[in-house]
């Protein structure tokens, strides 16, 4: 049994004498450092990665439904043609923040969840290289997601559309505070995407267990860490646009302005060197995890692991080199045009290479159809879609007719519904039963899957048509006489993609149900339901707070399903014969357990240093002196942390009763 | 399992994954039922450059349609073939590096047979150096302008500079290029049958070339968000055969004349002294005391009152068929239909007739005379105009009786 060594004598005074009990209020003078590993405290200044790692998953899904708010808003009013349910300008808002809420505090931070949980556990390390930049992460995403969201109910939320191009969106052309708030909680989130990326990149390259070398790690750990070298890059051109926005809007600064010879051009060219590094940034994590997915439930491992890793790094270095296919209509010029339309066709290559080998990984498998493997495949399919209306954009001519209709509405919902979000709920099916012991419902689990494949069809399906012919996007009314003729006129595939929308929303509403059905009346998971291939499967479910009671020696990739397997030469030939029970690999974990495990102790000073940015960014909008309040406290957390040991002192800890030692269990 | 066993058990897979086969029938039905004549379709050129692109995008979805069936029909297969049946584990391959470079390979040549025509055609979509005539657009907040500079334009000679908006009017068959800028935020300029789009960016002029075949209405919109009525923002343009816009043009030319009709009369009044600080009508003069015209023309100065510094010229309104950014029609739902639905042949001498009384819709004219934001949202209120640096953007309420009202539509009926 592996323990947790906590203070077993009491410290004696400076000076001799008798020891005495420390009282527990001495660390910090009237604050007592958190070390509780139990109720709300655990998890409000928990640094372990999967507290963290749930916590952004909860917060990105409950930003997913106010997204997704926002998006039936837009159906709704998109339904018939000169519909006067939404103003123009609340239109114009909701678009903008549907785009928003969905990039940033949706998809980026589900995914960062994910890599929190799992990576760890994939590499078979107990922890993040920085448990307490971590939670500062995860606070900077919640808190400025929620400041994004207060200006709601603060003037008007942005109302420039994601991208925010200038000049319309500076003071002069949109007055409100919204795209202050946009660009200050923007540049909030980015910090967290920034200290995440770079403590999941050290943890990747310096914590993974004995023996597993680069080309033995499991895929889904190789995608999150070729996307947080693309965070590493893109995170800090985006947050230099912002930060010259934010000068232009508040402090009258003429970074875009014609008139004072600037260019506005140069804030598209920021935008998009950010924004298409970004959208590799959205969908790579959810190829990790269909990468993942596929060969357990085909029985097989990933076909080509190295051409789909070496593709996922490819397409993270080409990335760099297509912005411009965004800007296609923005007058470049033929040489830049064609030279981006090339650039942007050799993206489809490796993209091409991740589907032939998801395929193949399937060829010859025994094929398990659970709600995880119907996503995947489900990714496959609409993934496909896509990404060949995606090799159609590149050739840039036709995108010149194609750009700003509806038809780059259905190209990008493909991808990032039918790719990111799908990878996502396969994830979520995939790994409920390690992360909380408990399995979804598969029954409601199909429901799911197929109202949100039918849904999403309904929905993105027709806006191909709805854009080819004709039907510009960002339009709060389209008019009768544009719709053309015949039964299936503009206006009857509006209607279809707004009743698609509903259905889709029933599928995601289907999985809330199957969560909370779960979590009152779910069975009891087994160890290894899926007989899974990767490391987090040799722990328990839940893991344990410390993860591996014995840090594994890694031999091979499916490190897991080589424990558990071996191949027997037989007369048929080689046979795969089951050796080891999931339940004995634990059983040899427990039994085997370190001595000595030191896991970093709670803070509070990640939580205080990352409130007091949006205090800050309240105080840049309404107040100089909020603003220099907020700087205050971010100066006393940051000093505060500096000089706070990583794990908790003697003295933080409640005395031993009766001087007996004190020492937890570390077993769930 | 036997042969009859598998297919038995096949069909019951099919039938369970119904989701399967309705989808792929929705795929079929969305095929099959696009709408008819839609007047922004991209997949229906009227001119030389949008032909081009066609006949490049064509070729291209097809490609991506077989590819999409090939990926389809694989996954199906593979999700009927190799379900679990209770077969043998499978044997643990890593997968066979020959296959994975062909596989590969393939897709790359399939990328350069679409590379090679695109890069061809960016360029000669880019050729300028046959142009016939040139037009200037100007984009802002939330309507376009065109003018027509000084020269001889396919043929036609344009003695002096003509200021309209809403519409295009180009002669047909001819290299038309449009020079495209903007006076405040980025708009962009899109007539899907003539051509692909080009951003009016202020501080830039971006060429684009467009050609006409066929007289016509080819319907366009800014399709690069531009603010509050960005969805209000839309543009035709109308080919007319060479001889007819040289009748255009001279009629384009000619000053305003004063008012016979009493109630236009008034209305000259009222517009001088509630419209024309904004819109320009070319031969408007100032009045002396006795009623009689000055010679000092009537001169607006938009840049003072609107964020743009410009509005529509009104000289020739009503030899236009829309107003307010092209959203509302001048011409009645019949004389509309008649003239989008006339024989080339026939468009010339319908369209020249301009907005006759018996065409004529009031209804929309007079609510946007009433109160203009209302009917389009604008920043144009007295508080936004404080926002705004105290500039309008749009057309303001200017609080005008219903006589004013008769007065000003009565005026604006003769400007053609």
């Amino acid at each position: 049994m592996a323990i947790i060594e906590r203070p077993s004598t009491v410290p004696a005074l400076a000076g001799g004498g008798a020891p005495q009990f420390v009282t527990p209020s001495s660390s910090y003078g009237v604050f007592r450092r958190p070390v509780s590993s139990t109720g709300w405290r655990s998890w409000l200044f928990t640094v372990d990665h999967k507290k963290l790692g749930l916590m952004y998953g909860g917060a990105a899904m409950f930003f997913f439904l106010v997204g997704g708010v926002e998006a039936l808003l837009i159906r709704t009013q998109l339904a018939a043609p000169d519909n006067t349910l939404l103003s123009a300008s609340l239109y114009n808002q909701l678009f903008t923040m549907h785009a928003t809420t969905m990039i940033f505090l949706f998809v980026m931070p589900v995914t960062t969840g994910f890599a929190n949980y799992l990576v760890p556990l994939q590499i078979g390390a107990r922890d993040v290289a920085f448990p307490r930049l971590n939670a500062f992460g995860f606070w900077c995403f919640l808190f400025g997601g929620i400041f994004l969201n207060t200006s709601w109910f603060l003037g008007g939320a942005a109302d420039g559309g994601w991208f925010m191009y200038q000049p319309n969106a500076n003071a002069l052309f949109s007055p409100s505070h919204g795209v202050d708030f946009w660009s200050l909680g923007l540049q909030i989130t980015g910090i967290a995407s920034l200290t995440g990326a770079l403590n999941l990149i050290v943890t990747i390259l310096n914590m993974r267990a004995p023996g597993m070398t680069l080309m033995k790690m499991p895929i889904f750990t190789w995608m999150v860490l070729v996307v947080q070298f693309l965070l590493v890059f893109a995170i800090p051109v985006i947050t230099v646009a912002l930060f010259l926005l934010m000068f232009q809007r508040v402090f009258g600064a003429q970074f875009f302005n014609v008139d004072a010879g600037a260019d506005p051009l140069l804030w598209q060219h920021l935008f998009w060197i950010f924004g298409h590094p970004e959208v590799y940034i959205l969908i790579l994590p959810s190829f990790g995890i269909v990468s993942e997915v596929l060969p357990v439930f085909s029985r097989k491992p990933l076909f080509g692991y190295k051409f789909v890793v070496f593709s996922g790094a490819a397409i993270g270095f080409i990335g760099w080199g297509v912005w411009a296919h965004h800007m296609f209509a923005s007058g470049l010029g033929p040489v830049s045009v064609a030279v981006f339309s090339v650039s942007t066709m050799l993206i489809a290559i490796p993209t091409g290479v991740k589907i032939v080998n998801w395929t193949l990984t399937m060829w010859g498998g025994k094929l398990r159809f659970t709600t995880a493997m119907l996503f995947a495949i489900g990714l496959i399919v609409e993934f496909t879609i896509g990404g060949l209306s995606g090799v159609t954009h590149s050739v840039s001519p036709s995108d010149t007719q194609q750009t700003d209709t509806y038809y780059i509405v259905a190209h990008f919902h493909y991808v990032l519904f039918g790719g990111a979000v799908f990878g996502i709920f396969a994830g979520f099916y995939y790994w409920w039963p390690k992360v909380f012991g408990k399995m979804l419902s598969e029954t409601l689990g199909k429901w799911n899957f197929w109202l949100m494949v039918i849904g999403m069809n309904l929905t993105f399906g027709p806006m191909h048509i709805l854009g080819l012919q004709g039907q510009p996007r960002r339009m709060v009314v389209y008019p009768e006489k544009l719709t053309g003729e015949g039964f299936f006129n503009l206006h009857f595939w509006n209607t279809v993609a707004s009743v698609g929308s509903y259905i889709l929303a029933t599928g995601i509403l289907m999985f809330l149900i199957n969560v909370l059905h779960t979590a009152r009346k779910g069975a009891k998971a087994p160890l290894d339901p899926w007989d899974a291939r990767s490391l987090e499967w040799l722990t328990a479910s839940p893991p344990k707070a410390h993860n591996f009671d014995v840090i594994p020696h890694v031999h091979a990739l499916d490190e897991y399903f080589h424990l558990k397997y071996e191949e027997v030469d037989t007369d048929a030939g080689p046979r795969l014969v089951k050796v080891k029970t999931a339940e004995e690999l634990l059983a040899e974990q427990e039994a085997n357990a370190d001595e000595h495990i030191h896991m970093p102790s709670p803070s509070y000073w990640p939580m205080i240093v990352a409130i007091a940015l949006p205090i800050i960014a309240y105080g840049i909008i309404f107040s100089k002196v909020l603003a220099v309040a907020g700087g205050a406290i971010l100066l006393l957390g940051m000093f505060a942390w500096s000089l706070e040991p990583s794990v908790a002192d003697d003295s933080d800890y409640d005395p031993p009763q009766g001087g007996a030692p004190s020492k937890e269990l570390a077993s769930v | 399992m036997s042969g009859v066993e598998q297919r038995v058990s096949t069909v019951r897979f099919v039938k369970q994954r119904s989701g399967i086969v309705l989808a792929i029938v929705a795929a079929a039905v969305m095929l099959g039922g696009c709408a008819r004549n839609a007047p922004q379709d991209t997949f229906q050129p009227a001119g030389e450059n949008a032909r081009r692109i066609n006949n490049l995008q064509l070729p291209v979805f097809i490609i991506a349609g077989v590819v999409f069936a090939i990926v389809l029909g694989m996954v199906l297969f593979i999700v009927v073939r190799y379900r679990d049946r209770g077969q043998e584990m499978p044997k643990q391959t890593h997968g066979k590096p020959a296959l994975e470079i062909v596989l590969t390979i393939i897709p790359a040549i399939i990328l350069i047979g679409v590379g090679i025509p695109t890069v061809s055609t960016v360029f000669s979509l880019a050729k300028t150096s046959d142009t016939q005539c040139v037009i200037n657009v100007t984009g802002q907040q939330w309507w376009w302008e065109y003018e027509y500079p000084v020269q001889t334009c396919g043929g036609v000679n344009i003695a002096e500079p003509i200021v309209t908006s809403g519409e295009l009017v180009l002669p047909t068959k001819v290299h038309v290029l449009l020079r495209i800028t903007s006076n405040d935020v980025i708009h962009s300029y899109w007539i899907p049958k003539l051509n692909g789009k080009r951003d009016a960016v202020p501080g830039r002029i971006h060429p684009l070339r467009m050609e006409a075949d066929q007289p016509g209405i080819y319907a366009g919109q800014c399709t690069e968000f531009c603010g509050l009525s960005h969805a209000r923002m839309r543009m035709d343009a109308v080919g007319l055969y060479t001889a007819d816009f040289a009748t255009w043009v001279a009629n384009q030319l000619q000053l305003a004349p004063k008012p016979t009709d009493a109630m236009a009369l008034r209305g000259e009044d009222t517009f001088r002294t509630q419209c024309s600080r904004c819109h320009q009508v070319n031969g408007l003069m100032e009045e002396n005391a006795d009623g009689t015209n000055s010679d000092k023309p009537v001169i607006s100065f938009p840049d003072l009152y609107v964020v743009a510094g410009n509005a529509p010229n009104l000289t020739n309104l009503m030899t236009r068929t829309t107003f307010a950014g092209a959203t509302w029609d001048l011409l009645n739902d019949q004389c509309r239909k008649a003239l989008h639905d006339a024989s080339p042949d026939k468009f010339g001498a319908l369209y020249l007739k301009g907005v006759t009384p018996d065409c004529f819709n009031e209804a929309d004219l007079r609510e946007w005379i009433r109160n203009a934001p209302a009917k389009k949202p604008m920043y144009s209120s007295e508080a936004q105009k404080a926002q705004n640096g105290g500039k309008y953007r749009g057309m303001p309420n200017l609080n005008l009786t219903d006589n004013q009202i008769d007065e000003i539509i009565a005026y604006l009926l003769e400007r053609k």
